[in-house]
């Protein structure tokens, strides 16, 4: 939202002044006088051993004020022009506990220029030509304090005010207002007022647009050179005579002819860049309540900081300012940057609950199937090329990979790993008890049937009857025939070199591979049927990559089959 | 009585007395211009209290917002009424006499020192215009040597003059009501201030405060 300025102007005073809406009301009610009123203390202890205010302190001081408020910037050669004195003037009062009045009577025959200053500014007081600038400053600072908290204040947090709510509570203040004037007797013409003007019509035009004045002043010098003076007391009400005196005023000029082009372009070129309307307010509270109109006006809300707990213009539906703190930074920026900070916590706190929930439940691989797995894993490398291809080994391998992880990640059981492994031990025990029956040729065999469609045992596959297993650091394999487990001792196995086929031409080959092929689709035929495992001890294994999501859902799979 | 200069105290006790006279002239016309603007905006106790506390010094009512301008008092801008500067500067000298009752210790003022001072004061512009003040210099030296009792310090002169010679300010009117009223009050209660000051000011040439009045003169 753009910043919205006006312009207001003064009494005896030919300037405008901007007022920018919100940011001077907010400058306001967070303004700190404990400097200034320091200030002027110290100036006021200085006067009374010099016997006169210290100038050159007093305009430093003074100067602090102009930065109260744009009003009090306008008006800090006028009206607040003895704020320092007032200051003096309070404190002395507070501090001796005695009235304004006693302090005028003290001072009434003054004996130097300090009790003088004293005794001038009380007497302005008494007979109305001034008010205690320090203490109207503070009273209105609290007005507008007040105003702002009954207004925007909220009792939901982080619930923004509609527009209606505002409205009707800022009408109300303003009525609480009224009706406590009405009833104490004061009237509605001497209370505070603001109108807006055009430029050309303000009670200073004359001094503030004065090149355009002095074109339109050449025009008529005679006549009104000629003119009775119109000027009034300024005691007089002239509040039912308004219309009277303006065509009175206008009597002199209503001949007045449509001026040559020249006189029009250059009243125009000096209005130019003149504004369409001016405030005028009449006192520091008009400014105040007509801040708080405009900005309902222009569709600005007040919104208190959650952060700094400090109001400020909201732009949005934000309920965090974007003032700049003494970090350097805003509290948007940290509201952010702490949002960001929560969700990261957040995200890192998840992941360590996982991770303490993974540590929680898994458990590491005990040594001792380490080392059965690096024993397989090593006799069955040793068979890629004969009874085994490369892909088959690399499978077998990410498989056992992929169990230990889980068991770490507690999500499988080392009983799984262990059915593996047996499982593993089994399929090299097979390839040995072939060869071994290839070598005696007389013992039935039995192996236990397990549901690997892509996988060939070795007495179902011709190319397993040439393999030979060297297992020679194998004290003991397992064997298993007609249904009874064998212990079967290493050195009964014939070990002898393999020797591949020979062909004489590629056509000699290709005609075995093509025999070969025949053999290996014929279903197999067991001579028994296989015994029936229990389900779940040992699981189905499929010589495939697995991803880890269909990991996992194959142990909750087989979690949920258990 | 011993001055430390009596030329000095001489000079200085006349020309507080002419100050008093100029004193009483312009507070009269400040009472004139709150009867113009300030009617209700300015207490009038306001302006008796700051002008008897500080006498012969009555632009001390300006502090109270009072200004003397040809507007506020455009019926006093007239050769006539300016007389009455002369008048009643003379009517407090027909009073010197009277400081006769004031004492350092056992000494008193001569009657020597006070024709001096009385003669000073007319040689300062104070002048019985047309005669229109029936008290004399002989007239209240004989009073106070006798120990009767003095007639009391009233406005009468000042408005039968008004009536004879200022027509502007003798018509019926709310300021020149106002102001003739105040005036009755002004100058009893201002006669009584102004002997208190001269008191205080013979005290001082006396016990050699001369100089230091000098000085805040000149300020």
């Amino acid at each position: 939202m753009e910043a919205v300025t006006i312009l207001f102007s003064v009494k005896e005073n030919n300037n405008l002044y901007k007022l920018e809406l919100s940011k001077a009301l907010l400058n306001m009610v967070e303004f700190d006088f404990t400097f200034f009123w320091e200030k002027c203390i110290d100036a006021g202890r200085t006067a009374k051993k010099t016997g006169r205010l210290p100038a050159d302190a007093i305009a430093g001081v003074r100067s602090i004020i102009a930065d109260f408020h744009p009003y009090t910037a306008a008006l800090i050669n006028s009206d607040f022009h003895d704020i320092v004195t007032d200051c003096i003037i309070e404190y002395i009062c507070q501090s001796e506990k005695i009235t304004a009045d006693e302090l005028w009577l003290r001072c009434i025959s003054p004996k130097n220029m300090y009790e003088e200053t004293i005794f001038k500014r009380i007497s302005e007081y008494k007979t109305g030509r001034a008010s205690n600038q320090w203490n109207n400053i503070v009273r209105i600072q609290e007005y507008a304090k007040n105003k702002i908290l009954f207004i925007y204040d909220t009792d939901e947090p982080g619930t923004p005010l509609s527009t209606e709510t505002i409205r009707a509570r800022k009408q109300y203040f303003d009525m609480a207002f009224s009706v406590a004037a009405n009833e104490l007797g004061v009237q509605g013409s001497m209370l505070p007022s603001a109108r807006v003007s055009s430029p050309a019509l303000t009670p200073n035009s004359v001094f503030i647009n004065s090149k355009a004045a002095k074109v339109v002043y050449r025009r008529f010098e005679e006549v009104l050179r000629m003119a009775d003076d119109m000027s009034m007391p300024d005691s007089k009400d002239c509040t039912a005579m308004r219309d009277d005196l303006a065509m009175n005023a206008y009597f002199y000029v209503k001949g007045m002819k449509r001026p040559d082009d020249d006189d029009i372009k250059y009243a125009v070129d000096s209005l130019k860049n003149a504004v369409y309307e001016v405030y005028i307010p009449d006192s520091f509270k008009a400014v105040v309540d007509m801040e708080f109109d405009l900005m309902e006006k222009h569709g600005i809300v007040l919104r208190k900081c959650e952060g700094c707990g400090r109001y400020f213009a909201a732009v949005d539906d934000g309920f965090f300012c974007d003032r700049v703190n003494s970090s350097g930074t805003t509290c948007l920026d940290h509201a952010n940057a702490l949002k960001k900070a929560v969700a990261d916590a957040s995200e890192k706190a998840s992941e360590q609950h996982n991770a303490a929930n993974m540590s929680e439940k898994g458990e590491n691989v005990p040594d001792e199937l380490e080392k059965r797995g690096r024993k397989i894993y090593k006799e069955l490398s040793g068979k890629v090329g004969k009874e085994m291809d490369e892909n088959e080994l690399r499978e077998w391998s990410r498989y056992l990979s992929d169990m230990k992880r889980n068991i770490e990640l507690g999500e499988a059981a080392v009983e799984q790993l262990e059915e593996f492994l047996d499982y593993s031990d089994k399929f090299c025990d097979e390839v040995k008890n072939v060869k071994k029956a290839d070598i005696s040729s007389s013992t039935a065999r039995s192996y236990i049937k397990i549901n690997r469609p892509n996988v060939r045992m070795a007495d179902e596959d011709p190319e397993m009857s040439h393999i030979h297993v060297p297992l020679k650091a194998e004290p003991e394999v397992i064997s298993t025939v007609q249904g009874v487990t064998k212990i079967v001792s290493a050195d009964e196995i014939n070990i002898r070199p393999f020797v591949p086929e020979t062909f004489e031409s590629i056509q000699e080959a290709s005609a075995f591979v093509e025999s070969t092929a025949v053999k290996n689709t014929a279903p197999p035929v067991s001579e028994e049927p296989a015994p029936q495992k229990k389900s779940g001890e040992i699981k189905a294994f499929e010589w495939k990559r697995m991803t880890r999501e269909e990991a996992y859902s194959m142990n909750s799979f087989d979690d949920d089959d258990e | 009585m011993d001055f430390i200069n009596e030329t000095a105290a001489i000079n200085g006790l006349a020309d507080y007395i002419v100050k008093s006279g100029a004193c009483l002239y312009n507070s009269v016309k400040y009472i004139y211009a709150l009867a113009e603007n300030d009617f209700y905006r300015v207490n009038i106790k306001d302006v008796f209290k700051v002008m008897l506390n500080n006498i012969p010094d009555a632009d001390k009512l300006r502090s109270l917002g009072l200004r003397i301008d040809d507007r506020s008092c455009r019926e006093m801008q007239s050769p006539e009424y300016n007389k009455v500067l002369n008048l009643m500067a003379y009517s407090l000298a027909v009073r010197i006499p009277v400081m006769k009752s004031i004492k350092c210790g056992t000494d008193v003022i001569s009657d020597d020192q006070l024709y001096k001072i009385y003669t000073a004061v007319l040689e300062k512009g104070a002048e019985n215009y047309d005669d229109m003040i029936s008290e004399t210099f002989l007239e209240t030296k004989y009073l106070v040597r006798k120990g009767k009792k003095l007639p009391p310090f009233t406005a009468d002169w000042y408005k039968t003059y008004i009536y004879a010679k200022v027509p502007a300010l003798a018509e019926i009117t709310n300021k020149n009501m106002f102001l003739l009223g105040a005036a009755d009050m002004l100058f009893s209660m201002f006669y009584s201030c102004v002997q208190d000051g001269l008191a205080q000011k013979v005290l001082e040439y006396v016990n050699g405060a001369d100089e230091t009045n000098g000085e805040d003169d000149e300020e």
